[in-house]
């Protein structure tokens, strides 16, 4: 076993031990008890496996990391109240249409719209549109069902059940159990028994290779997505009726729980992958029956998926280095001159100070918390948008400097109070990146995730930071003014971004931008002209955590009074969702992330039509969408769209010609010469010679272009 | 003088067999070949060479320093460069930027102080793609891509560079003009690696060829040698009765 594993253990069981005796309830241990813990953990770990197993089927087939899933889940539990309660039918028919009917048409639609346009995307671009889908889906729930009612889904039989000794299971965990554990010899008797699954498992390792050998890979695809998703309902209504059923809660976020027992499957491993089911089932018990928790470790088990994937990604072996990912579709990003970004922060400082002249208090709030959230997506660029390692942690490090702030000097708003908030994260980046820096790629992502909600749930309780109450800051005191009004404040965010972005712009012109651009595009070719890898990405995250600190500050300035509250994961993945809409690797994308909230609360305000409610609860779904078309993002599409418009940008004329050009029709005789000959090129000839009409899609050659 | 000295050299991978007891020389001052047939092991010695694949057993020398187990920046800085079968440019950065990005960090190891700038586009100018200095080189046609590779190799300021065929994509001219400079380079007293199926272009650039098949160096002398042997001529014409 090697070392760090060895250490990883030790430290896991110093966890188990070490939280055991501060929070032992006093119960007995003993048969009953012992018994109680198997007759309610068997049946929490069967739908724990139900979920995992849908994410590992979709990801083995398709390679796509479905975030959705438990959204998926949570929608046709609601869909199955519908029928079951709502409308009366019996339950048996109820089920199939929900299980059998429903989730398929989800799966098979979801695949045909979108997620086989997602395939040889980016991973962050991936990530995004799931991400995307499940704020969608939570969306589409509370838009049909109102959530100020009240939502109960009633167990299979009611309370009834039969004794096993002393301890009662009820027939609702016994069905769950007894189905989950058919489900799953019977899933893994598919893949490795059946012509079907077994070109299953193939697809994913090179579509196109399977496809060739005879296996349709479009149709595995769509039935990989329709089988998790009837998994994803399943799990839901398994869960719902001791869950309950709110849209943003358990059956939502029992994915993060699917995907710490995905992981110790390795993402492959069904039999793994139910073995962690069991062991987060068995831990997730343990501290309901024998432990309680209370003050400074009051929401520890909300944390225990979090933790337990946590520890699985530690003990995965480490990464190889990466080489470019040819197959990634990747139109790169201009770079902007940091003259051109200083003339653009005057003119938005310009801009927001003509604006809030006239904007109501309440509008005025909603652009300083956008200025503040576009400060916090800002961290996010160089670290995702150049060195290409996804963190979906930005607002859990944006909370440790708002903390920071609280606790040095922000209660009488010095100065200083927002330096130490910066510097004082930084480090704790460094912490993050060390062990999370021999992952990669998904993995990596999940770990920030991870690490995410381990601060949301277990550092903003702790007495030296926020304790269990919320504590007061004051708005910055500098150069003998106060920045206490809201237009001040958001004048002053305003200001704070601007500088920020021509820094960043700056940075992304140094030796360290391009640097770290490098090891985006290529770690193995950085690696051997003497870049050294570790040290690189140790310092992006410490910047990119630094960055977040500083931006933490002026939040828990808008704020006034800090809560963890205000710092929740799931806030801190719509941050990054809107940054890859707007544009991961641009300062204007950052800008676009801050504003696209507010731009959608204005719209909603502004127009009471109940399609823009519609809007409000799926827009950002919708765009995420978008993310397919352009990922490079929207703000960079509109500005390369206008940028021939503008007298001074001679460069985008050129280049819009030089694409024109390219596609303009070449001379028949001409095609293969200056680049390979395409399908488009095979249409060209086609019409020369009289076989068809049809005219070659100028798409086509832009991308080669 | 002998540059790099690998020696021994196995690498498994879960039971193939990729590389079996290899052993090869680069002296200074000369291109040295590698051929043989695909998944013959070529590449899978750069990788080893570079420190981008640990070997199950063996050694590699550089200049008298034992690199087995040393990082890939390691040897880097101690003198190793180069490209790849597989383009590895940095594709978001222009031609000029790829360069920098190795020039910036040679600068950290480097005993010489010297701006990178103009260094940059001298370099560009001997691979002769100073023309697309400013091109992204995603947009560039591969053959170019290759040489802005060669390029960035170039600025680590190597001791030994190798070169996993750099001709491909490149018409004769351009193919000429690059084993000119490799004579040229070599003639100033660096080592050169060159992994290439164009036989007239190695036949006629280097002064050793080893010839790699299975993983083991089946034959190695000059290119008349070479050309004679009856080994290499199986291996390559395929009558060897499990080819």
């Amino acid at each position: 076993m090697r070392r760090s594993n060895l250490a990883v253990w030790l430290a896991t069981l110093a966890f188990v031990v070490g939280v055991s005796k501060v929070a032992w309830a006093g119960n007995p241990v003993n048969g009953t008890s012992l018994l109680n813990l198997l007759v309610f953990a068997l049946p929490l770990a069967g739908i724990y496996a139900l979920s995992a197993a849908g994410l590992v089927v979709v990801y083995t087939t398709t390679g796509i990391f479905n975030f959705a899933q438990g959204a998926i889940g949570m929608l046709l539990a609601y869909f199955y109240w519908e029928l079951r309660v709502k409308r009366g039918l019996p339950t048996w028919l109820a089920l199939v249409l929900t299980v059998l009917v429903a989730a398929p048409l989800i799966g098979v639609t979801l695949d045909r719209l979108i997620m086989r346009h997602l395939q040889g995307k980016s991973l962050v671009a991936q990530l995004t549109v799931t991400i995307g889908l499940m704020f969608a889906f939570i969306g589409l729930a509370n838009m049909i069902w109102d959530q100020n009612l009240g939502y109960v889904l009633p167990s299979f039989f009611g309370d009834r059940g039969f004794h096993i000794g002393d301890v009662v299971m009820t027939w609702h965990r016994f069905i769950t159990l007894t189905l989950t554990v058919v489900l799953a010899v019977g899933l893994r008797a598919f893949l490795f028994g059946t012509r079907s699954g077994i070109a299953m498992r193939a697809v994913v390792d090179n579509r196109s290779l399977a496809g060739l050998s005879g296996a349709r890979s479009e149709f595995l695809s769509s039935f990989a997505w329709a089988l998790g998703c009837a998994l994803a309902a399943l799990a839901g209504i398994f869960l719902a009726p001791e869950s309950g059923m709110a849209t943003g809660g358990p059956l939502t976020l029992l994915i993060i729980t699917a995907f710490a027992a995905a992981v110790v499957g390795r993402l492959r491993s069904l039999p793994m992958t139910y073995v962690g089911a069991l062991l987060l089932a068995l831990a997730v018990e343990w501290s309901q029956l024998f432990l309680q928790f209370g003050g400074r470790w009051g929401q520890l088990p909300l944390a225990l998926p979090t933790v337990m994937l946590f520890i699985v990604l530690l003990l995965l072996p480490s990464a190889r280095l990466q080489f470019a990912r040819i197959n990634v579709v990747r139109h790169s990003e201009r770079v902007s001159s940091v003259r051109d970004t200083v003339v653009g922060m005057a003119v938005l400082l310009a801009t927001i100070a003509a604006i809030s002249t006239f904007l109501s208090p309440t509008n005025m709030n909603r652009f300083a918390l956008g200025m503040c959230t576009a400060l916090v997506a800002l961290s996010l660029v160089p670290l995702i948008g150049w060195a290409g390692q996804v963190s979906l942690a930005p607002l859990a490090f944006a909370g440790i400097g708002a903390v920071a702030y609280t606790r040095l000097g922000g209660m009488h708003g010095h100065w200083y109070a927002v330096v130490l908030a910066a510097l004082l994260v930084v480090p704790v980046g460094a912490l993050l990146a060390l062990p999370a820096m021999r992952l990669q790629g998904l993995y990596l992502a999940l770990a920030t995730m991870a690490f995410a909600s381990m601060v949301e749930f277990v550092f903003f309780t702790q007495p030296w930071a926020l304790g269990t109450q919320d504590r007061k800051v004051q708005r910055l005191h500098l150069f003998g003014a106060h920045f206490a009004s809201t237009r001040s404040f958001l004048l002053l965010v305003t200001a704070v971004f601007g500088l920020t972005g021509i820094g960043v712009v700056a940075l992304r012109r140094s030796a360290l931008g391009r640097r770290f651009v490098a090891l985006r595009d290529s770690e193995a070719a950085s690696a051997t002209v003497g870049v050294n890898i570790l040290e690189t990405k140790v310092l992006v995250f410490m910047l990119s955590a630094g960055m977040a600190g500083f931006a933490g500050a002026f939040m828990a300035q808008y704020y006034e009074t800090v809560s963890g509250g205000q710092f929740q994961m799931l806030a801190g993945l719509s941050i990054v969702l809107a940054l890859v809409i707007g544009g991961v690797a641009t300062v204007a994308g950052a800008l676009f992330a801050g504003m696209f909230g507010l731009g959608l609360v204005l719209v909603k305000d502004n127009w009471h039509l109940s399609l823009w409610k519609a809007l409000e609860y799926l827009a950002p779904g919708l765009a995420a969408i978008g993310i397919i078309q352009n990922p490079s993002g929207a703000v960079v599409a509109i500005g390369e769209g206008f940028a021939p418009l503008l007298p001074w940008r001679k460069d985008a004329r050129r280049d819009a010609d030089a694409l024109r050009e390219a596609n303009a029709e070449p001379e028949v005789g001409n095609l293969g010469l200056a680049r390979p000959f395409s399908e488009a090129d095979v249409l060209i000839v086609d019409r020369a010679l009289g076989i068809t009409n049809d005219v070659p899609r100028a798409t086509a050659r832009v991308g080669s272009a | 003088m002998t540059l790099l000295e690998v020696t021994d050299v196995t690498v498994r991978f879960a039971g193939v067999i990729a590389l079996d007891g290899t052993s090869l020389a680069v002296p200074a001052g000369s291109v040295t070949g590698l051929i043989g047939p695909n998944g013959a092991g070529k590449t899978t010695l750069f990788n080893v060479i570079t420190g981008l694949q640990s070997p199950t057993s063996g050694r590699v020398v550089l200049d008298g320093t034992d690199v087995t187990r040393a990082k890939p920046h390691r040897r880097a800085r101690k003198g190793i460069a180069r490209t790849f079968q597989r383009l590895e440019a940095f594709g978001s950065l222009t031609a000029r930027d790829n360069v920098l990005v190795a020039l910036e960090m040679r600068r950290r190891w480097w005993p010489e102080r010297y701006v990178p700038g103009p260094l940059a586009d001298t370099l560009l100018a001997q691979v002769g793609i100073s023309a697309v200095a400013d091109a992204k080189v995603e947009s560039l046609p591969t053959g170019t891509a290759r040489l802005v590779e060669v390029a960035r190799a170039l600025a680590v300021a190597p001791k030994v560079l190798l070169l996993d065929e750099p001709s491909s994509g490149l018409d004769e001219r351009e193919t000429h003009e690059l084993g000119e400079l490799l004579l040229r380079l070599s003639s100033d007293g660096l080592g050169v690696l060159l992994v290439e199926h164009d036989m007239a272009f190695v036949m006629d650039t280097c002064a050793h060829i080893n010839v790699l098949d299975f993983g083991r160096v089946i034959a190695r002398g000059t290119p008349g040698e070479v050309q004679a042997d009856a080994a290499v001529q199986q291996a390559y014409l395929g009558t060897r009765a499990h080819r």
